[in-house]
């Protein structure tokens, strides 16, 4: 109770902030693409003066905020625009009660190893026709949205046969999509922390709890970042750092955690985890990063997802593929590919992320790139969805520089 | 690692001050918690307003110098303004690029249908300086409140359109959604063919400035063939997409030179030691960077870009602390009615000739700091008209004589 | 042109207003002038507060009863001006317990209901009172909008006959020996003068009864008290908040719309249209309601404002804390011997029925009509349509958001458009939310008046227009100029003077 007092006392300064200059309505990638959702200036702030913690929400457009951030990043009087979004969203949907969809959108850490366990089946499934539009009927998932792959073994699986042998010992954060969905991200990690000399270990970890707290499930976020904190915060009480490579649950991680679930230790935690290039780059600064890179000759882009640009680090995984031969990396003028995490799967907001979408991939056109780079799992997805084109993680590329397989 | 050079400020002063700097080969972290007025008011390039179109700028300026010593303009010189404006434009190579009508002022319309002097404009706006009472058609978007033709229209006595863009539904349309539908070409037929079916002898064609963030010369040359006129952009209420694309040149340009980038963070705390900053600190919540440099810009701008602060009782500098030149009272800080001139947009930092922070006694405060942008007193740039010439030019030479 | 008539009010406050509702209601023909528009005055320059007299129970039990009356009155006929926010009265340690005593026993004599509750019950209520409080006791306060409650009353008095004249300035009063004639005016927006006679003259010009009567040789000793109040950014309580001490500066926040207001000050001035708002009135405000509201002292202001509260001064009593806020009809005939006029002033916004019922009692008396009042019995027009801001959120018309702030529609505009009567801006802005908001019309003035030109609907030059709004807002913004704000004025400075280039 005191808590949610102390919060809405929060929000209501900062809503004062706003000097109502419209900055922010130049960047945000909603209002760019549809005419439903008014822009940060009046979502956040603006709105912010009409609502009320004792009466109905009335703002239904808040649930078409994406959550990219962008408005808060260029807001000069510094209000929290995305912050004032999400709590009013959630209090939007906890009253309008939230479809099965959000369910199983934000619980794909319960299903996933099923979907990884069954792949083959689960795959041919999701790709047919006829599923996809049984999706779309009984649970508003978009049929066009793209859905993703399972693969087995799951990562944790394949690092149980694998022996990680080196100096220091380094944690890795993979997540849950790269534990059932892309797991030679986790691989390619792994193998190049090891190339640098580490041994990786991999804690105790669950869904980091963003999926929930993007689609204003607060509760069930918390819960999560409790689960995660008591275990994670063991890990660099020995001494370990932590790394993770989504760059979305890296955010949850560090900053969310702290401040918005304002969950116990998220601050020590915050201070002993980091992005992985953001690591290898401290390597480098240092003169330790290996940098015996063999030549690729590939043209890639690179892309910045919103949660890599939220966390304030730069540029990192750019940075260090820039120092491989060879490799023609341009990186992409686009802030936003429409994912949003899950909201780009929802059936009434389909057409909106790809409308956005469309903007990244007519950025893709004028580069022209053989393949794409991007840390985020989402943007991977729906950037693979809109170009047919291959789109990997930087570690990946990174890993094929140092150990060239065939 | 320490850079070279950390900018705090993205507004137009700070994106100048990181290119200089990286021009010169220098390691650089520009930093920002917005973009200032550079997305607010940027549309051209005002130098000095105030020098008649009768006179070549150059010497308005060289006279304005000898008359404000105080003046920013007076630390760096008439060439020195010129050299740094081209260092802007070269950003902007052709055909969307940014030029002056003979090296003078020249009057270009608003949407309040007065006409405003300025030095440098992108050529998507030239055309609006030949527009005479009913040579041009002005032409507006329904459900578009940023701008309305018809007021335009009215005050400059030439005839309007308002283009209908949705079909259905209530019209309640943003500058940045406009102005990716002018980018799609099957838009630009439909509206192109309406403009042309409604042009009446009318040989110019002015539309609010949103054609495109990409190539808004294809755009312009598109609608030109399309309605036979030719077309000029007008600026609206804020957000500019003309700032926009100055502003995203300058991402582009920065980030391809190796710049870290850091929009959207705060710069909390400076580390200071004697008279020499040592580094910034970044509060991300919740925890905070530390990063260090040889040299420091400080171009954060005024009061919007909260570079200047005024509470009750006394104007502040909130970063360095560093001292305020201003009226001691606020009740002199403001004028009677609004369209007076009021003394507190006078308040600034006073710096030396390298652009060094100085104290009431004209001792430098911070040997590795500089102080660029709106930020410096001695300057009026609402009613000079100066704010991108001062922003440019303080940002250029603040970098340059830094390293020279 | 020349017009003729039954009764002529003068001044289109709610007192004026209201007498026109109740004389065209007992079917007696009239005409009101106003020389600005409806509100002009202190009906449109006061806290919006639904009085429940308990402000002055112990200093004023005659004005607190009739407040009280009224309060159960408007919230029967106009439910749709209301909102029903009650109020509490809270004590602090400066303030000691022994006035809650008196007040609760002055209350209970004048029949104002009141619940005390512990300090931890009204923050509970109302978490961002000061924690330190005392003491709290509820009362039927609420906030009231002025200028939806005079509309409603002229809208049914033009049902019944009534014929308004705004923007319409007295600029003599016709008389003969121990009667006045007519009084001849001026329309201020064509220029032109014309008279208009009439039987009866009714000077309901509430701070300026004196300067009308002043030609007639007449004065009945008004004195003027500025009172300045300050509007935050959005709303610091759900309820009104009032100092539970004798009444004083500062000693209320009322919460209207989507912000509060707080009140007020009370300084003797001489000119009926001083509202300057000086720098100590502000500190002193913001001083006295920040000892209720803790987070005042920091808070984003959006605008100050003042307005002139008519007194009518009894002998001996100086001090404008204590002269009456009660009301002074007056009939000349008994008084100065003009038979056919009357005065009335003084008073509050919600005893405004009141005295419109007693103006047109006196009336109907000079008249020998004997139909009664029933002002109090029926509704308003309005009063059965959905209320709220809740209602106006769900319910917005078409078009462009013009107003980002209040959340203003084009379709809200064109809908008051249609009103032919509607000839200035600031009409248009009275009957909206537009330029109410955080920006205070920095933005939606403009588009406004783009919408304006659109229409084709002609209020004069645009720019002109658009200039003297920006003046007329300076006056509000010009005394909160710190902190936000000034980096809020810089944007519409360079809104204005960079991006349009307007100059004076």
């Amino acid at each position: 109770m005191r808590v949610r007092a102390k919060k809405e006392d929060w929000l209501k300064k900062n809503a004062d902030l706003c000097i109502r200059c419209a900055t922010c309505m130049a960047v945000c990638p909603v209002s760019r693409v549809t005419s439903l959702f008014p822009g940060p200036k009046n979502t956040g702030p603006g709105a912010q003066r009409f609502r009320h913690p004792e009466e109905p929400s009335v703002d239904h457009w808040v649930d078409l905020c994406i959550g990219c951030h962008l408005c808060n990043g260029v807001c000069p009087a510094g209000v929290p625009i995305s912050e004032l979004n999400l709590l009013a969203k959630t209090k939007y949907l906890n009253e309008k009660g939230r479809p099965f969809r959000d369910w199983l959108l934000t619980h794909s850490y319960l299903y996933g190893w099923i979907g990884a366990l069954f792949s083959p089946i689960t795959n041919y499934l999701l790709q047919k026709p006829v599923v996809k539009k049984l999706l779309e009927i009984i649970l508003k998932m978009d049929q066009r949205s793209p859905l993703p792959n399972y693969q087995s073994p799951l990562f944790r699986e394949w690092f149980k046969g694998h022996s990680s042998k080196g100096g220091k010992k380094i944690a890795y954060f993979y997540g849950c999509f790269t534990n059932t969905n892309d797991i030679d991200v986790g691989k390619a990690t792994v193998e190049v922390l090891e190339a640098n000399g580490f041994e990786v270990t991999l804690p105790t970890q669950d869904c980091c709890g963003l999926p929930m707290l993007g689609n204003g499930d607060f509760d069930g976020a918390r819960k999560k970042g409790e689960k995660n904190l008591s275990s994670l915060l063991q890990v660099i009480r020995s001494g370990v750092e932590i790394l993770y490579t989504s760059t979305s649950c890296g955010f949850m991680i560090k900053h969310e955690y702290g401040h918005l679930l304002e969950l116990p230790g998220a601050e020590e935690l915050a201070n002993h985890t980091f992005e992985l290039f953001e690591f290898l780059r401290k390597l480098k600064e240092s003169g330790n990063l290996n940098t015996r890179f063999k030549r690729l000759s590939i043209k890639a882009a690179y892309f910045t997802p919103c949660h890599l640009r939220a966390l304030g680090i730069g540029l990192p995984a750019f940075e260090i593929l820039k120092l491989i031969p060879d490799l023609e990396l341009t990186r992409l003028e686009a802030d936003c590919c429409g994912m949003g995490g899950t909201f780009g799967f929802k059936k009434e907001k389909y057409e909106i992320a790809r409308e956005i979408g469309n903007d990244l991939k007519k950025a893709i056109d004028r580069v022209n790139p053989e393949m794409i780079l991007t840390e985020c799992e989402g943007c991977r997805l729906q950037i693979r969805h809109l170009t047919g084109l291959k789109v990997l993680h930087p570690v990946q590329v990174l890993r094929d520089a140092l150990l060239l397989r065939p | 690692m320490g850079y070279d050079l950390i900018i705090i400020g993205m507004g137009l002063s700070g994106l100048m001050a990181a290119k200089t700097a990286l021009d010169l080969g220098k390691q650089v972290l520009i930093i920002g918690k917005g973009m200032g007025g550079l997305i607010l008011f940027s549309n051209t390039i005002d130098v000095l307003g105030k020098v008649p179109e009768t006179l070549p700028l150059k010497d308005g300026l060289s006279h304005w110098i000898k008359e404000h010593p105080e003046h920013p303009y007076s630390k760096i010189g008439v060439e020195g303004i010129e050299e740094a404006l081209s260092s802007f434009v070269s950003l902007f190579p052709p055909p969307y690029t940014f030029h002056s009508f003979e090296g003078r002022n020249r009057k270009l319309p608003t949407a309040v249908g007065t006409l405003r002097p300025t030095y440098l404009f992108p050529t998507t706006l030239s055309g609006g300086a030949f527009l005479k009472e009913g040579n041009t058609l002005i032409v507006g978007f329904k459900g578009f409140k940023d701008f309305y033709a018809a007021y335009m229209a009215r005050q400059l006595k030439c005839r309007y359109l308002t283009v209908s863009f949705q079909k259905e539904g209530p019209p309640d349309l943003t500058a940045t959604y406009l102005t990716r539908q002018m980018e799609k070409e099957e838009v630009r037929e439909r509206v192109g063919l309406e403009i042309k079916n409604s042009l009446r002898g009318e040989t110019l064609i002015g539309v609010p400035a949103l054609l495109g963030l990409h190539d808004p010369m294809r755009i312009k040359a598109h609608l030109e063939a399309i309605t036979g006129g030719e077309i000029f952009e007008i600026p609206t209420l804020p957000p500019s997409i003309l700032g926009m694309r100055i502003f995203n040149r300058f991402k582009v340009y920065l980030l391809e030179r190796g710049a870290n980038f850091l929009l959207g963070h705060n710069v909390s705390r400076v580390q200071i030691k004697g008279s020499i900053c040592e580094g910034i600190e970044v509060l991300h919540p919740p925890i905070s960077r530390f990063y260090s440099a040889h040299h420091f810009v400080l171009a954060t701008g005024r009061f919007i870009g909260g570079g200047l602060e005024a509470d009750r009782e006394r104007i502040s500098e909130s970063l360095f602390h560093l001292p305020v030149f201003s009226e001691d009272s606020p009740e002199r800080w403001f004028r009677k009615n609004f369209f007076d001139s009021h003394p507190i947009h006078r308040s600034g930092i006073s710096v030396d000739h390298s652009f060094r922070p100085l104290d009431h006694d004209g001792k430098t405060v911070f040997e590795n700091v500089r102080v660029v942008g709106t930020i410096l007193s001695g300057h009026h740039y609402i009613d000079e008209g100066s704010r991108e010439g001062i922003e440019i030019s303080t940002g250029y030479w603040g970098v340059k004589r830094l390293f020279e | 042109m020349g017009l003729k008539t039954e009764v002529l009010i003068v001044g289109g406050g709610a007192t004026g207003v209201g007498i026109a509702r109740d004389l065209s209601r007992r079917g007696i023909p009239l005409i009101l002038i106003e020389k600005g528009d409806f509100a002009f005055g202190a009906s449109g320059r006061n806290h919006g507060l639904l009085h429940s007299g308990a402000r002055y129970a112990v200093t004023d039990p005659q004005a607190a009863r009739e407040c009280m009356e009224e309060n159960r009155i408007l919230r029967k006929i106009a439910p749709h001006c209301i909102e029903e926010t009650g109020g509490l009265f809270i004590s602090l340690p400066e303030d000691g317990l022994d006035f809650r005593d008196r007040f609760l026993r002055a209350c209970e004599k004048v029949g104002i209901p009141t619940h005390p509750m512990s300090p931890e019950e009204a923050l509970h209520l109302e978490p961002g009172l000061n924690p330190d409080l005392l003491s709290a006791i509820q009362v039927p306060d609420g906030a009231i909008d002025p200028f939806a409650l005079i509309l409603s009353n002229a809208r049914e008095a033009e049902a019944h006959g009534a014929t308004f004249l705004l923007h319409t300035e007295v600029l003599s009063i016709l008389s003969e020996k121990d009667k006045v004639k007519g009084v001849r005016v001026k329309d201020q927006l064509t220029g032109e003068e014309y008279l208009i006679e009439t039987t009866f003259l009714i000077n309901a010009t509430g701070a300026w009864a004196d300067h009308f009567l002043k030609p007639l040789g007449l004065r009945i000793g008004i004195a003027l008290s500025k009172g300045s109040m300050m509007i935050t950014n959005r709303r610091l309580s759900q309820r009104v908040i009032n100092r539970c001490r004798p009444p004083s500066d500062g000693d209320i926040i009322v919460p209207n719309h989507t912000v509060s207001i707080l009140g007020t000050t009370s300084v003797r001035v001489m000119e009926v249209e001083n509202f300057e708002i000086t720098p100590s009135e502000i500190s002193l405000l913001i001083h006295e309601t920040s000892r209720m509201i803790p987070s005042i002292e920091g808070c984003r202001f959006i605008r100050a404002y003042a307005g002139i509260r008519p007194l009518f001064m009894e002998e001996g009593k100086e001090e404008d804390r204590s002269i009456s806020r009660g009301f002074v009809l007056i009939d000349h005939e008994k008084r100065d011997g003009l038979k056919n006029l009357i005065t009335i002033t003084g008073g509050k916004l919600i005893t405004y029925r009141l005295m419109a019922e007693r103006a047109s009692d006196l009336i109907c008396e000079k008249m020998g009509v004997s139909i009664p009042c029933s002002t109090h019995l029926i509704p308003l027009p309005g009063a059965d349509q959905p209320r709220g801001l809740k209602e106006r959120l769900k319910n917005l018309p078409q078009g462009e958001t013009l107003c980002d702030c209040e959340l203003v529609k084009r379709g809200e505009v064109e809908t008051l458009l249609k009103d032919k009567k509607l000839k200035e801006l600031q009409d248009l802005l009275h009957r909206t939310r537009i330029a109410k908001g955080t920006c205070q019309g920095g933005f939606c003035v403009y588009r406004l008046l783009g919408v304006l030109n659109e229409s084709e609907k002609e209020f004069g030059d645009s720019n002109r227009i658009l200039k003297g709004f920006l003046e007329e807002r300076w006056k509000g913004i010009q005394p909160i100029l710190w902190g936000s704000a000034v980096k809020e004025e810089e944007v519409v400075e360079g809104i204005y003077k960079v991006i349009f280039n307007l100059k004076l």
